[in-house]
Order: structure tokens, then sequence, then C-alpha cells
């Protein structure tokens, strides 16, 4: 029992993150990115080929350079944002709506179609795998113990993450992204420049969702394509919205109930004999009308986006009260 | 020359497939004004309803109605349950797209429970190659080709010569001036996505003859190019998008023919970022523009 | 008298449509310059040519002498030209107050890092003063009562009188007013009148697009009247009631125009 209450945690961790990078980049930037997921992706196969041995026959992949997990990571999140910098170069530069979200999702699947063909990049379908137990050797953990370490390093990776979106979210820097959501003419017209400020939230966000990827590969220990579909970044959205597009607290709350709780709701299923794939499917199912039902009747989720509260009429005021979200306890109805 | 004359005559088969898929995608489009992302799951249900038909003793007639009015069936439901409500709403074009991202999620999984994940494939034999002119097509391909031209042209007379194609016409145009001269657009749009429906059925069914095999994830894989097809034409014009179907069918059946196979989807992608960041309203419009025009 | 925004032989077409055709006119400093024309006259795609939102064919802008033709409107709008939109475009899911802090574009303080740094003391100060300004010009314009309502909320003149709060916390050098009387209650006339001429005591030049005419009357120092997608006169209002181009593109509304008033 107390080993699957691990295992839901971690897994539950590592989504947050993603989903609070691509919240960035969908709730405060506004652009619906479907092309995240090739970023946690590149995140994952990228830790796993840094901190392998090279390829031995009939594997195949770049690098194998067994790097301590740590840089592996840190060099994977960069690689994320340098293929984000890339796309998002390309596809900000004048397209918005539907266009963006058609040419990024054009671009994730030419990623996912050149890993699972291009079999020396990745090892094509077969994927990487080898990676045991990240920094548990150095550490000195046995088998059982690890498994605790490497959810306390999950979770810290997400509370520094946490703190990082809190901060932003309050900062002039978060209030301008989300001026370009709300009306980016209006944006551009008070000065802002859209294609450099979008740009930064969508690397800073794909940048959140290498380090996810990294953690991921390291909780699997591999990575194929069949981990991974262009798909689940649905997934991710389901959680945000249903959360709240825009709020920390909301997309924390979003993966507990998308990914954390559905998983859970659906665990003691009874096995269909022939049907593998029920709840894997039933899951998916449900994902999508969630979807659908949010958009419709609360697209500003459970826990809405906060707007700054003046307090102060008086005038005095304290400096804190021009940040936005840092004070303002009263919820938001989101009546519009 | 050879070579290249019987790679051209497969490539003609796929973007007979091609243009029938786009140009309903391209219908749905044009009336409502939301990408509809559920759009390959109507090729996907077409395919399964011709295989039910098929496993009840059904022939190659019978399963392409099948196939059509499933289709149409699930084009009519996604507009009135989904699109229609929303757009009435006054959600916009990208939440709705989104929203049809969760239809397409749901088909595909219910698919998935009900005939399971794995490809089937159907049991009616493709027949054996023939040589027409410099081309070599089966049975199947010849029936693939004819029905498409038939197709398109009794599209063209309704959208032309008809009194609802003229309403559609004025629907995709400007959906409140037409509503203001007397034309009930929501029906017009309902039955435009029913006509899609049954064209998108059936381009379900004569890919899966195509390819031989299906899965619940085979409509999804194959709108990837049908959009592809519909933003090179432009979307929501269907002249353009007919011809946009055409060119990459055939220069996806070149690039798979001399290059490789397994990157066609890579190289639909390649064309269709390259249209949209060149030519963002289709290829047959153009024009130097700042990114607010 | 100084020119601050000159305008040298803009051309423009959409297909094969001329909307803009050697359009030229200058509007000076501490000045009110109205832009008139009947409907289709190019005054809307002349403003976005100088606000960088379209890109002309041919021709110069020069602001403050300096030529921006061609440029980004963010670039633009840095330099001191800021400009309102036909309908009001307010940032509807971000608060009426936070519509007017954001209405002032602090480069530094929007950059990642320093965000991510938290803001300095003088910046908090700073940041404070914002505030306190912030709450006197939404008083000023009867908005007060409403800094935590959603922006997306207000009514359509309570748009138009908050993008005018958010241009008098900007404090440009120039706006541009594209119909600042579209949609708005008339009732309200005089309150806009008043905020117009504002900018000026505010040391903000304003140019001005509107179909009321009376309103133009009273606000204006010079009129350019466009028709076509040329500039047919460029003169004080009241010099305008004479002549027969404009008269004519007008079809003789102008001495009759009363009935802008309803």
């Amino acid at each position: 029992m107390i080993d699957y209450l691990v295992t839901v945690l971690t897994e539950g961790s590592i989504f947050a993150i993603m989903a609070l990078g691509l919240n960035i980049v969908w709730g405060w930037s506004g652009d619906f990115d479907l092309a995240f997921y090739g970023y946690v992706a590149l995140g994952a196969y990228m830790t796993l080929v840094l901190t392998v041995g090279p390829a031995t026959d009939p594997t195949t992949y770049i690098l194998g350079l067994t790097l301590p997990f740590p840089l592996a990571v840190a060099l994977a999140v960069v690689s994320a944002m340098v293929l984000a910098l890339i796309v998002g170069a390309i596809a900000l530069r004048h397209l918005r709506g539907i266009y963006f979200s058609i040419v990024t999702l054009g671009a994730v699947y030419v990623l996912y179609v050149v890993t699972g063909q291009f079999v020396p990049l990745f090892n094509g379908y077969n994927g990487v795998s080898g990676l045991f137990d990240p920094m548990g050797d150095v550490l000195g953990l046995d088998y059982s113990s690890y498994s605790f370490f490497y959810l306390g390093l999950c979770i810290a990776v997400l509370i520094i993450v946490l703190l990082l979106t809190t901060r932003l979210n309050g900062s002039r820097f978060g209030l301008a992204l989300r001026s370009l959501r709300e009306d980016e003419r209006a944006a551009a017209a008070f000065g802002r420049d859209i294609y450099v400020t979008k740009l930064k939230a969508y690397v800073l966000g794909a940048g959140l969702g290498g380090l996810g990827g990294a953690l991921y590969a390291g909780y699997l220990t591999a990575f194929n394509p069949s981990a991974w579909s262009p798909v689940e970044t649905i997934i991710l959205y389901a959680a945000i919205l249903v959360g709240g597009r825009g709020s920390t607290r909301g997309v924390v709350l979003g993966v507990a109930v998308m990914v954390m709780g559905l998983q859970e709701a659906t665990r003691y299923l009874p096995e269909i004999a022939n049907q593998p794939s029920f709840a894997p499917a039933l899951r998916l199912i449900i994902t999508g009308v969630v979807l659908v039902l949010f958009i419709r009747f609360r697209p500003q989720g459970i826990l809405p986006e906060r707007r700054f509260r003046d307090k102060d009429p008086a005038g005095k005021g304290d400096a804190a009260a021009v940040e936005p979200v840092v004070t303002g306890p009263k919820l938001d109805t989101g009546a519009a | 020359m050879h070579e290249a004359l019987l790679t051209l005559g497969f490539g003609l088969v796929a973007a007979a497939i091609l243009s029938l898929s786009a140009l309903a995608f391209t219908l749905e489009y044009s009336v409502t004004n939301v990408a509809n992302l559920s759009h390959g799951e109507i090729l996907t249900v077409g395919a399964y309803c011709a295989y039910l038909v098929q496993q009840h003793g059904g022939g190659v007639i019978l399963s392409g109605l099948a196939a059509a009015a499933g289709g149409g069936l699930l084009a009519l439901a996604v507009h009135n349950g989904v699109v229609d409500r929303f757009v009435r709403r006054g959600i916009g074009g990208l939440p709705t797209f989104i929203a049809t991202l969760g239809v397409s999620l749901v088909i595909q999984n219910v698919l998935v429970i009900i005939f399971g994940a794995s490809n089937l494939g159907y049991a009616v034999p493709q027949g054996a190659p023939r040589t027409v002119g410099p081309f070599l097509w089966t049975d199947t391909e010849i029936q693939i080709m004819v029905s498409t031209v038939v197709i398109t042209a009794l599209l063209y007379v309704i959208i032309v010569h008809t009194r609802f194609g003229k309403s559609l016409r004025a629907v995709s145009q400007n959906r409140s001036l037409a509503r203001v001269s007397g034309i009930n657009a929501n029906r017009v749009a309902a039955l435009t996505w029913l006509l899609a429906g049954l064209i998108g059925g059936y381009a379900g069914f004569i890919l899966a003859e195509s390819v031989g095999t299906f899965s619940p994830y085979s409509g999804f894989s194959f709108f990837l190019i049908t959009l592809t097809a519909a933003v090179a034409g432009g979307l929501g014009r269907a002249v353009g998008t007919l011809v946009g179907g055409v060119i990459v069918g055939i220069a996806l059946e070149f690039f798979g023919g001399y290059v490789s196979a397994s990157y066609n989807l890579a190289f639909a992608f390649a064309i269709l970022s390259l249209v949209i960041l060149v030519r963002p309203r289709g290829l047959f419009v153009g024009g130097r523009r700042s990114v607010f025009e | 008298m100084t020119v601050l925004l000159e305008v040298q032989g803009l051309h423009k077409h959409f297909g094969g449509v001329q909307a803009v055709e050697a359009c030229s006119f200058t509007a000076a400093e501490g000045q009110i310059t109205g832009l008139i024309g009947p409907n289709g006259a190019g005054k809307s795609t002349a403003i976005d040519l100088i606000s960088g939102f379209k890109i002309p064919d041919a021709g110069k802008v020069r602001f403050e002498g300096r030529e921006v033709q061609g440029k980004t409107p963010h670039v633009i709008s840095r330099m001191g030209l800021i400009r309102t939109f036909q309908s009001p475009r307010e940032w509807p899911g971000l608060s009426v107050l936070e519509n007017l802090i954001l209405a002032c574009f602090e480069p530094r303080r929007e950059r990642f890092w320093r965000s991510l740094r938290g803001p300095s003391r003088a910046e908090k100060e700073k940041a404070n003063a914002q505030l306190v300004e912030a709450r006197a010009i939404l008083d000023e314009f009867g908005l007060f009562h409403l800094r935590n309502e959603r922006a997306g909320n207000l009514s359509g003149g309570q748009k138009r009188l908050l993008e005018f709060a958010r241009m008098r916390m900007a404090k440009p050098r120039l706006v541009i007013l594209d119909e600042p009387m579209g949609g708005v209650n008339p009732v309200l006339g005089e309150r806009m009148a008043a905020a117009v001429l504002g900018f000026v005591t505010a040391g903000t030049s304003v140019v001005i697009v509107e179909h009321n005419l009376p309103f133009i009357e009273r606000v204006t120092d010079q009129v350019v009247v466009m028709a076509e997608g040329r500039v047919i006169a460029e003169a004080p209002f009241d010099q305008l009631r004479g002549n027969p181009a404009v008269v004519d593109a007008y079809l003789g509304e102008l001495p009759t125009y009363d009935d802008a008033e309803s």
C-alpha cells in the first residue's frame, strides 16, 4: 500500500511540473501548443542517453556519456528549451489560434515519427533504457529506500517550480503575458513586443516540460515512443482546464484530479480478459468528456485565476498590493 | 519514366481519398468556422461501419453506403451536440477546436473498447492489378477513383445549382447576414455537416480498403494529412481544397516511393508548416502583411 | 508650432482596392487634430498604417522627425505614439486597475529575470506611486468603484472611459483616438470632450477620428478631411464649411449636421 502511494505521488508531482510548464504557455501567454509533450519526451530521451553508457549491439543511440544524473537533467532541460526556441521562433512569428496549434501539432508529429523511425537517434521504437535508480549508488540507497528518495526529489523539484511560477505569476512579466492572452493588439499598442514575450514564455514552459520529462525518465528507467504520443498533451490540458487555467493552485489541483484521481478511480475496474486496454481507454474517454464539459460549463476551472484586488481605497497602499495575486484572499466568482 | 507513371497512378488513388476527406473537412469549417479535430474519427467510424456490414455478408456497395451513413450520423451528432451549441453560446473558435479534440479522444477510445486497439481488415479482396494505359490499378482502386469523381461532381451540382447549395454558400460567407436574409443558418449548418459526414464516412471506407487495414487511430493519422491538403487549399474553400488534396496526395506518393514511406507523415507536416508559414490563407491567395492583418 | 506627426504620400491597397492613396497631412504638438471623412474614406487604414498595424505599400510617416513607416506597433508605441481601436480593446479578463497598471510599459520590470528576482526598493516605490496615480485617474473618470471589476464586464461607455484612463496612465506624446464616441451614449459626450481636451493639458497631443461632427467642431484645432483614400482638405473646422470638395464628399451633409447629434 505504501509503495503504491509513493508511486502515485511521484507520478503526480512529475505531471504537476509538466502541467505548470504548459500553464505558462496556455494559461498565461494563451497559446494552445500541441507540441508540448514533444519537449517532455526530448527531456526524457536526453536524460537517458546522457546517463547510460554507450549503445551496444543491437541497440543504437546517440551519446551514451554516463554523466551524473543532475548534470544530465540540466542538459536535458536545455535541449528541450533549444528545441522549443526553434519551433516557437518559427510558429509564433506570424501564427495564432488554430494555425499555431496545427503547426505545433505538425512539429510534434515530425518529432514522433523521427524518433520512431530514425533508429540511430534514440533506438527507434525500442527506445532507450538502462537508467536504474539515478544517484542511488552515490547516496548508498537500497531498493526500498530509493523510491522514497526519488519521491522526495520530485516533490522538492515541484516545490521549487511552484515557488518560481508563483513569483512570476505576481510579477510584471506574468501580468504582461496575460495581457497578450487577453488582447494581443492592445498589448502591442501599449508597447509589448508580442513575439519576443510569447517566445520567452514558450521556451520557459518547454523547459519545465523537459524537466518533468527528465524526472519521468529517471522514474520509468526507460523511454520509447509507446510511452508518449502527441495525445498525452491533451491529458495535461484537461488537468489545467479542470483546475483553473492560469491559476497555479488550480493546476496542481487539476493534476491531482485528472491524473492521480482518475488513475485511482479506474484502478479497481475488473480486468476484462480480452480487453487489456479497457481501463486506459475508459480513462481517455472520461478525459475527453471532462474537457468538453468544462469548456462549455466552467471554462475558468475549479479554482479560477485570481485577479489583483485593491483593498486600500485610502490611497496609502503598500508595495505588495501592486503585485496581483499576492494579496486577494477573496475568491473570484469568475462572473462572465 | 515508366516507374514515375506507376507512382503517379498510385498517387491518384491517394489523391482521390485525400480530396474527399479534405472536402468534407472544409465543408465543416466553412459553415461553422470551427476546425473539427474529430474529423478523422468520422473516417474511422465509416471504416468500422463498413466492416460490420461486411461481417454480415454485405457487399462493397452496401459497405460504402453504411460507411457514409455512419459518418453522416456521427458528424450530425458532433455538430448538434457540441459544435453548434458552443458556437451559439459564443464560445470562440479556439475553445471549440479544443472541445472537438476531446470529442476525438472519446470516439477513438469508445472504438478501442468495442473493437479493440489492434488492426482489422476487410474480407473482400482487392482484385488483381490490371493495366490501364500506363497505370497499374486494382479493381478496388478503380472503384475508389470512379466513385470519387462521381461524388465530387454531385457535390459540385449541390453547391452550385441547388437552393440548399446557395444557402450553404451564403452561410459560409457571412452567417449573421445569411440569417438576416431569412436563411435558417443552424439548419443549413447541420445539413452541411451531415453532407460532410456522408462524404467523410465514405472516405474512411475507401481509405481502409486502399490501405488494407484500419484501427481506431487510423482516421486521426489520416486527418493530419487531410489538414495539410485543406490548409494548403485554403480553409473553407472547396475548389482550393480539391486542388490541395490532389497535389498533396500525389506529392506524398512520390515522396513515399522515392524517399521513404516511413517519413510520409513528417513530410506531410513539413508541407503543411511551409504552407501555413508562407501562405497562411492557402496557396492560392497572397500579399505582404503584418501580423495583425 | 512644431510638427509632431508628418504623413507623406502614404499608399495602401487591398487586392484591387486602393484604400489609401497619396495620403499626406501633419499633426502639430499640443493640438487636437481631427481626421474626418465619409465611410470608406480610408481613415482607419491610415491609422493602422501610422501605428504600424498595417504595412504601407509606399510613403513615409515621421514621428518627431524619425521615420516610423513599416516599424512594428510596439516600437512605435514605445516612441510615444499610442492608438485606440474602433471597438474598445480592454484586457477583458484582467481587472480595471490591472488594465491601468499595464498601460505603463516598463521594459525593465517586465524582463523575465528581473521579475524572478522581484522588484527593487525603488521599483516598489514607483509601483506604489503608480497605484496611487491609477486610483486618482479612475476617480477622475468615475470608474473608481469598478477598479476591482473584470474589465470585460464594463458597459460600452465605461470601456471607452477605461481606454481614456489607460491613455492618461501611459502619457504618450501623441494619442490617436479611433472613433471614441462610437457606441457611446451621447449623454457622455460632455465627459468625453472634457477627457479629450484633458489630454492636451496633460501634455499629450491628439489625433482623433470621429463621425460625430459637432464633437469634432468642439474639440479640434485643425481638421484633416479624407475621401476615397485621399486628403481633400486640411484646415480648422470653421473654414471647411465653404470648401466645395468637402461638401461634395459629404453630399451636403456638412451644413446640416444637426442629425449627427442623435
